[in-house]
């Protein structure tokens, strides 16, 4: 494989003069974003700098022991970012959320490095780390979504909840139908984006690996791999961070703790 | 609101619940019904004190029909059967699916709105949805929250009459409404 064509500095600059687009935009239409736009670009210019340097430190090494810690920060991030954006209080759930993420994307990815692409060493840094962003990145937006759709629309729709104990419903039956929804909440921008796969967009994966060297056809199996093991770790992890954190929330009379929301009213 | 406040039930009562607004009419059924917790004293149910074991026992024998219409969406038939296929109703899911035509007959509502989605029943109909919901699950024990503030005043004398004289139920019921049965025995719990 031939990797892609480097950048020079020279290339790095001709960016940031395109980056004066954007800032003309903002300037024109006089949009109060020029600051947060700069700040954004630099801190992305470096933490990926700082990215770069410490996997080409991981990938030279390619030790497993380096390898799981990294993965496991990876995900400690992840799960982080979905209770903060989820609105929920971080010391209630971060328990959890970790171990769901933990259980469902390390299955995921040593699932796939083993029986898709039949690796020897499961858990290289090359397939691990970079197969593992890809998944975790998704779920990480789907559980977003789901999870803190769930919560919130408990609270929101509360009576529909008592009335379905009233009915004489478990927790578990009156809760389904908040899960269902959820669910659907969480995985339809998957579904949506794998219906217009390779004609409205094409994926990153499969552009990563075309600019590096793989024949078309060789990428769009990974595509297709990962897609269905995105979707896989979506609803494991999901599943796995309600079935955690219901138990918490709840108390025995199956009423909701409002202390788990950080903007508790 | 509900201080120093005490009261009983004998099976087969039949209780109006009466008292001005925000006196606490709908948060008694809460605490009954374990939505919320009294700071002080305790509720009994059956001789047993309300806790968090005997609570769920309570909400498998109570039916309740809420004020708050927010019951659900999609196909009303579909809603019957999903309150039939609760684990604590199962038992009686033939026998009520089959006594079902009956009910909506009584209450004054067409076999066809089963094939309707409960978003598009008026007011009136959500809440006598409600009621059949409640007396499919073969309950005897009823706590009724204004159940017939969205019917006119025949369907009203008609929810009532079913409620207030069938000897088997116990009723506990906030109304405002003024018709009561002329033959039933009334006690009336106000709050004030």
């Amino acid at each position: 494989m031939n990797g892609a064509q480097d950048l020079s500095l020279f290339s790095m600059i001709m960016c940031g003069i395109l980056l004066l687009v954007p800032l003309l935009g903002v300037w024109y239409l006089k949009l109060d974003i020029a600051r947060n736009l700069l700040v954004s670009t630099l801190r992305m210019a470096v933490q990926l700098i700082l990215v770069g340097f410490f996997l080409q430190f991981v990938f030279r090494y390619n030790n497993w022991l380096l390898n799981l810690v990294w993965f496991l920060t990876m995900i400690a991030v992840a799960a982080f970012s979905v209770i903060k954006n989820s609105n929920l209080k971080l010391h209630h759930f971060v328990g959890p959320v970790s171990l769901s993420f933990i259980l469902s994307n390390f299955f995921v990815v040593l699932y796939f490095n083993y029986f898709i692409v039949n690796l020897n060493f499961i858990l290289d840094a090359k397939y691990m780390i970079a197969i593992g962003g890809m998944v975790l990145g998704n779920s990480l937006r789907a559980n977003i979504v789901g999870l803190g759709d769930f919560y919130q629309s408990i609270r929101k729709d509360e009576q529909l909840y008592f009335y379905k104990l009233s009915l004489g419903a478990t927790r578990f039956e009156a809760l389904l139908h908040f899960a269902k929804k959820s669910f659907l909440a969480a995985m339809n921008p998957t579904i949506a984006n794998m219906t217009t796969m390779g004609i409205v967009s094409l994926p990153g994966m499969m552009t990563g690996q075309i600019l590096g060297g793989s024949v078309p056809l060789v990428a769009i199996k990974y595509q297709i791999a990962i897609m269905i093991a995105i979707l896989a770790s979506t609803v494991l992890s999901i599943s796995l961070c309600l079935f955690f954190t219901v138990g918490k929330s709840f108390d025995k009379y199956g009423i909701l703790h409002k202390t788990i929301f950080r903007n508790n009213p | 609101m509900l201080q120093d406040f005490s009261f009983d039930i004998q099976p087969g009562d039949k209780v109006i619940v009466s008292g001005r607004s925000g006196i606490g009419k709908t948060t008694l059924f809460r605490l009954l019904l374990g939505f919320e917790k009294p700071d002080n004293g305790a509720i009994y149910f059956e001789n047993q004190m309300l806790d968090e074991t005997t609570v769920w026992k309570l909400r498998r024998r109570v039916a309740y029909v809420s004020q708050d219409l927010n019951i659900g969406r999609g196909n009303l038939q579909a809603f019957f059967n999903e309150t039939l296929s609760i684990k604590a109703n199962l038992q009686y899911k033939n026998d009520s699916l089959n006594g079902l035509n009956g009910l909506l007959d009584y209450f004054n509502l067409p076999e066809t709105l089963l094939q309707k989605n409960i978003e598009e029943l008026s007011g009136g109909e959500r809440q006598r949805v409600a009621i059949i919901n409640a007396l499919l699950l073969k309950r005897t024990i009823f706590f009724l929250d204004e159940i017939t503030s969205a019917l006119d005043k025949s369907l009203k004398s008609k929810v009532l009459d079913y409620f207030l004289l069938n000897p088997d139920f116990t009723v506990l019921s906030i109304s405002h409404d003024n018709y009561l049965p002329a033959n039933a025995t009334i006690k009336t719990l106000k709050l004030d």
